[in-house]
This record gives structure tokens, sequence and C-alpha cells, in this order.
């Protein structure tokens, strides 16, 4: 491989401790020129070829939906190849590419509910084997606890040989009967994971915890927010009225009671207070009484289902984002809401005391007098003019969470990973017999030593060397980035000359 | 900062627990106060075995409470009981019932006047009455194995989901599991008048007893025990006079349940691990249905 401007060659070769079929050894890169004169020298070039797996991806929009989209973004940018693979969606089905070549397989597994697939441990191993074949695919990164394909797709991984990350981006608690099974099934899908990530050091805890991990294998990442969607627009809103913007699905968990106790006392201590509520849920029935109680019709608005992009119109429409959850691993909303300039008040609870500075938020107890009172205090502070503009707060929110930082940090665990070595068959079984229980180890010892065979058997059926080799649309070897690379070469070296 | 593996020189600034600030630790880094927050067993209950024996005893009378009524069923059915009597013993242990009701629940308010629960009482009376020629040859087509196993089932279902923590009123689903396992057997009696005894006696033992266990537990605490205990012998002794290996294991099953459970439950507290931390969902502990009112 050639040199690109006085950058280093950096030869990296991965040793497997297995009895599979070799397995081609990993990418030699160099710096993709793609990635130009940010990167210092002494940095490892090696570019990774990641799989995203989660049920949970476009058209469906969501947190987790965004997470994957944007991170994979970033990552394509600093020159890695990214392919996501989630269920089908519909009509949906087969390969999609997004935008930077981003490569999306949609397969045909059958969604039980709530856009999670069925889990059998084995039915989805020839398709997700021929995916990470043919993409020629080193590390496998699974989203949410809540999606049964990324827990299939890290038990296929680990049975195949290729490193294993996971994103945790919810809390759970440990006292009912779903959730002890739950925890259970996470702490075998887990044991034998590479590297684990949480949003939140609240969520480290609750994963540590609920799986009985190592701490020291588990990162925290946080989420991030496009600061650019999310810019403030003072002239859009009311300034003869204080709004209270309220965005969230309307269900137990986000507090909706509580905001059925705090509508009617705010709104008859302050005549010119008036809310507007965003989002759709089986609450919503509790709101449209209290509001029908009280004859609130004209100052209480409930516009219903948003779609991602008509956020910040609703947004930027008020002064203040009020936010109720009884429990957040990390709550995106209230970034959002605080790059659009708008004071926040929340409930302290989860890992929300965690996300924005004091300065930004006003944190309360989660009951309607804690709530109110913190709610008085900051309508005063906006009719006596003792806020800080808009635009300032978005200032500082702008820099705070960003998906490059993300991206980056996400890159170093990649780099820990693969100079992991994967475990080989008989540790993973034994780890899974002592780290699980002896019940739930068994059994998945059981469904492992299944799944090998079962892989044996798809090797002999269709070998990998039969399988083909997939273009890559992403990454260093991508026609769409040695194009790029080309042009950027080129002024560099026009430059050189100048 | 970054997921790194090596030791990194002691950095002067303490670690925060925020997410806002680039702080010059690894991610993956665990300070002394991971898992600071963490609580456990905070809300367990301490047990005394005493107490936890007393409380049993609801359970066991409803179990006593159906062999009774097993037993008035098979003396019915050999002929040993005539149905006249029955209902004469039945009625009168309803008013004295009532009256003791009344009695006991003398300072409270009352939710229904006496006309009220006269109405119902006769209206109750009078359907059973009307339907049970119908009730008695409900189950003509069905064998009579797969009648005892349905009531037999029926009977376990009222057990199993009865209310033992708020017995007054009984939940819907323990009596009607009871009613209609009840049914199932009433329709097995020679005669109509048969079926008309046994279902009165079927709403007297798992319809009104209960109540009125429940208002004796409220009022006079001390009449509890012994009421629970007058009724277990009843039970069992009731049992003997028509299977004695049957009473036998009555017997067996109410000393494991009064003693011997009671014991594995005080036993086994040592085992709890309740744990708690900012990740719980919050509870909200206020009435808001006031907003509503």
């Amino acid at each position: 491989m050639r040199e690109h401007g006085g950058l280093h060659i950096t030869m990296v070769h991965r040793k497997r401790g297995h009895t599979h079929a070799p397995k081609t050894p990993s990418s030699v890169d160099t710096h993709s020129s793609s990635s130009t004169l940010r990167h210092t020298d002494h940095e490892l070039g090696m570019k990774h070829r990641i799989c995203m797996v989660s049920d949970f991806f476009y058209p469906n929009m969501g947190g987790v939906e965004s997470h994957i989209y944007q991170l994979s973004q970033c990552l394509i940018e600093k020159g890695h190849k990214v392919v996501i693979a989630t269920h089908a969606y519909g009509d949906r089905r087969g390969i999609r590419y997004l935008t930077s070549g981003l490569k999306v397989y949609y397969l045909p597994l059958q969604v039980m509910y709530n856009q999670s697939t069925a889990t059998t441990c084995f039915h989805s191993l020839p398709l997700l084997r021929c995916v990470f074949v043919r993409e020629r695919i080193t590390i496998v990164h699974a989203h949410s606890s809540f999606s049964a394909m990324a827990h299939d797709a890290l038990f296929h991984a680990k049975t195949m040989g290729l490193n294993t990350v996971f994103t945790d981006h919810s809390l759970f608690g440990f006292a009912d009967l779903s959730s002890v099974l739950t925890n259970k099934l996470l702490t075998v899908s887990l044991c034998d994971t590479n590297h684990i990530v949480c949003v939140s050091y609240t969520s480290k805890e609750n994963t540590v915890l609920r799986a009985a991990l190592d701490p020291e294998i588990v990162s925290v990442i946080p989420n991030a927010v496009d600061p650019t969607d999310f810019t403030p627009d003072p002239c859009r809103r009311d300034n003869s009225k204080v709004t209270i913007v309220v965005i969230s699905r309307l269900v137990y968990r986000k507090g909706i009671d509580l905001l059925s106790g705090i509508i009617p006392e705010l709104c008859g201590k302050h005549p010119d207070l008036c809310f507007l509520i965003g989002g759709e849920g089986p609450k919503r029935i509790v709101l449209e009484e209290v509001r029908e109680k009280y004859q609130l019709h004209d100052r209480v608005r409930l516009l219903g289902a948003l779609d991602h992009k008509d956020v910040r119109d609703v947004l930027v429409q008020g002064h203040i984002f009020l936010n109720t959850s009884l429990t957040e691993a990390f709550c995106m909303a209230i970034v959002e809401g605080a790059s659009c300039g708008l004071q926040v008040v929340s409930t302290r609870v989860g890992g929300i005391p965690e996300v924005l500075p004091d300065e930004l938020v006003t944190l309360c107890e989660p009951s309607v007098r804690s709530l109110c009172d913190g709610l008085e205090t900051v309508i005063a502070r906006i009719r006596t003019g003792n806020v800080a503009s808009p635009a300032t707060i978005h200032r500082k929110v702008r820099t705070l969470y960003t998906w490059r930082n993300v991206a980056e940090r996400t890159e170093k665990v990649y780099n820990r990973v693969c100079r992991e070595p994967v475990l080989p068959f008989s540790e993973r079984l034994h780890r899974l017999w002592s780290q699980c229980g002896a019940v739930a180890g068994s059994i998945f010892s059981f469904f492992a030593v299944i799944s090998f065979l079962f892989l044996l058997l798809l090797q002999w059926l269709r070998p990998d060397h039969l399988i083909d080799v997939a273009i890559d649309s992403s990454g260093p070897h991508s026609r769409t980035g040695q194009q790029l690379s080309k042009k950027k070469v080129k002024h560099y070296t026009q430059l050189c000359q100048d | 900062m970054g997921a790194d593996s090596g030791p990194g020189a002691p950095a002067p600034v303490p670690w925060r627990k925020v997410l806002y600030e680039r702080q010059p630790f690894p991610d993956n880094y665990v300070d002394r106060r991971f898992l600071e927050e963490l609580r456990r067993n905070i809300r367990v209950r301490q047990y005394r075995y005493w107490a936890v024996v007393r409380e049993t005893g609801l359970i066991a009378q409803q179990v006593s409470c159906v062999a009774l009524f097993l037993t008035l069923w098979s003396c019915m059915e050999r002929g040993a009981l005539v149905p006249s009597a029955v209902l004469w013993v039945c009625l009168a242990c309803a008013l004295l019932g009532y009256g003791l009701y009344e009695i006991l629940g003398g300072s409270c308010v009352r939710e229904r006047t006496r006309l009220a629960d006269l109405q119902s009482a006769t209206i109750f009376l009078a359907f059973t009455f009307g339907f049970s020629p119908v009730l008695k040859t409900l189950t003509e087509s069905v064998s009579t194995d797969t009648v005892y196993a349905m009531s037999a089932v029926m009977l376990l279902a009222h057990l199993v989901s009865f209310p033992y923590a708020q017995p007054s009123p009984p939940g819907s689903l323990s009596l009607n599991a009871a009613l209609f396992g009840s049914v199932c057997l009433a329709s097995r009696l020679p005669g109509a008048l048969h079926t008309f005894t046994m279902l009165s006696c079927a709403l007297l033992v798992f319809a009104l007893w209960p109540c009125l266990l429940h208002r004796m537990r409220e009022k006079a605490e001390w009449s509890f025990p012994w009421a629970a205990v007058l009724v277990c012998l009843a039970g069992v002794g009731g049992l003997g006079s028509l299977w004695p290996e049957g009473a036998l294991l009555l017997a067996l099953a109410l000393l494991t349940l009064t003693l011997v459970c009671p014991l594995l439950l005080v036993h086994l507290q040592r085992h709890k691990d309740n744990i708690h931390g900012p990740w719980d969902e919050a509870e909200i502990r206020e009435d808001l249905s006031r907003f509503l009112n």
C-alpha cells in the first residue's frame, strides 16, 4: 500500500482462537484520506467493518433509531465501513442505501410485538451469517435490550467468532417477574460480549447490576443531538403569555398523571399561562378529562402525534420545556428543548441529573407540589426577564453533546475490542455455565452447541469461500470513498505545489 | 479520554457524575463512588412467627369451608340429610349471621338499607328456587367423572384466587368459580329441592361467610382465631364421618399450612435481596384522582 502524504502504514493482524473455518485477516489499512488532516499522525489507522443490528430502525422513528443512524453516519465519515441489519417493515424488505452509502439490510424475519421479532436463537442464523460473510464484518454492534434480533445477532456473532459490542438505551427494574426473567436473559446475552456501552452513569450502574458484569467492560458514551435541527426562533412565540411545552408519549412512565395535576394548579394561579402538549398515547384521556373539568380549552392544546420533523416547530413556540418522566436513562427531549432555547424543568429521576448543567435545567422531585414550585420559580424569572436569551442557551448546548464526539468515543471502544481475542467455544460454554446460573446456563450452553452444529452444517452446505463478497458502499475500499479520496489527494498535492 | 486499558496517572480533578463535561478519565473508568447510591432491603418487613400463624388461619378456614361444603353435599346425595331440614338450618344460620353482622357493625355507616338487603335476599332466593329445576338437569348429558373433575378444578380455582388480603367483598373470580362448582355438584342431586338447598348453602358458605368473618376480624379481633379453629375442626370432623383417610389428609394439610409454611416464610427472609437505587421508577405518592373529582 502506498503512503499518502507522509502518514504511517499500520499493519494489524488479528488472531483467532477458534477451530472454525479460517477467516480472512483484518483489513490492512492506511488512513483513509477522507478523514484528513484533522487526525494526528500517531493515531491507529485501523478501519473496522461494523454491522449495527437492531429491530428498531427507519422507517420507525425514535431515539434508538436516530442514534443508530447518526452514529453510523459519523463512523462512515471517519472512514469505517458500516452496514445495518434490521427486520423488514411491511413491504420494505431487501437492501436499501441511505446517505453516504449506508447499506441497510431489511431481513424478512417475522415481527411479533411492538416492532420486535421472535427469538428462537436459530432461525436468523442463515440470514445473518450471509450478511456477516458477504460484508466481511469484523464487529457486530447490537442496540437495545428490547430488540430480540439484537440478542440473536450477538449470539450468532459469537458462534461465528466475531467481536461484539452492545449498547443499552434504557433502565430496567428488578422487582417483578418479567424483570427477573429479562435480566436473566440479558446476563446470558452479555456474559461473553466484548464490550458494553451505556448512555449514562446511572444506566451503567443499572446494567452492571442487572447482568452481573465487570464494570471495566462497560463504557459510558452519552447520546447526542443534532444542534442544526433544533435552533431557537424567539419570534415564533407569543410574549404576552408564558407557554409550557410538553412533548412525549402519553403513557404512565412519562408521568402524565403528574401533568394532569400540574395543569389545574398552575392555570388557576396564572391566567396568562398556557400548555402545548404534543404526543399520543393511552393517557391522553386523562388530560382531556382535566381540560374538560376545569374548562381550559383555550389554554391547553393537545396536538396529537407529531412527526419528527415537526417537533422543532412546536418547541420554538414555548418558553418552558417540561419533562415529568418517572424514569429515564438519558433524556434526549430535554437536550432538544434546551437546544431550542427553552428553559427546562424536569423531574430528578434516572440519568437526568447528569445530562444538563444546573444553569440550564431546574430539577424537581417527582410530585405535583415540587414540580409546581419549580415551574413557578422559572415563570417568575421569565416575567422579570432574568433568563438567558434562547441564542445563548443554544450556544451552550450546542457544544455539550455532538455525534462526532460519540463516534470518536465509540471508535475507541472498537479499537479496544478488536485487540481482544474472541472467546473460544469451550471457554464460552464454561462462562455461560458458570456465570449465568445453573438452569439458564445449561439451557443456553445447549443452545450454543446446537447453534454451533447448525453453523457447521451451513458452512458445509454453502461454504464461506463460495459466498460472493459484496462491493463496499462505505469504508476505505468503497467506490464513493475512493473517488472522494482521489479528490482530496489532488487538493493536497495542489496545496503542496502552491 | 477513551476506553484505554492501561492505568493513567491520577488526575488532579475529582471525577464527577456528569455527562456534559469532558472529563480526563477513560469512558470505562470505575470511580470508588460507583454504586454508592445502591441500597439493599430498605423496605423489607420483619415477620414474626406467631403473627403469621394467625394470618394463615384465614387460608386454613377457607380450605375447611370447602371441605364442609363437600361433606354437606355428600350427605345430601346419600340421602342422610333431608333438604327441608337443611333449609331451615340455613335460614337460621343466615338470620343469626345477619344479626351478628349488624351487632358488630353497630358504629359503621350503613351503605345499604335493611330493605335493600331484604330485597336482594328475596330476589336471590326466588330466582334460585325458580331456576332450580333447570339447574338440576344442567349436567344430565355430562358424565359423572367430568362433573366431579370440573367441580374439583373450580373449587381449587376458588381457593387459589380467593382475595385473602381483602376478603370482603369476595373477589369475582373466586366467587364465580365456587358457585359454578357448586352448581355442577348440585345438579347431581336427586331432586329440585335438593338443588335449591345446595345452592343456598353455597351462597351462605362462599358469599356471606367471608363478609361476616372479615367483620369479626375488624371489630372483635379475639374471636377470629376461635372461629377459624372451629371451622377447621368442623371440616375435619365432617370429612371424618365420610372418609377417615381424607380427614387425616386434611388435618395434615391444615397443620402444614398453619405451622410449617410460616416457618419457611420467616426462615427464608434472610435470603431477601431487594436492590434500590436512582434507576428505580419513581412512585407517585399522592392521590391524583382529587384533580378529577
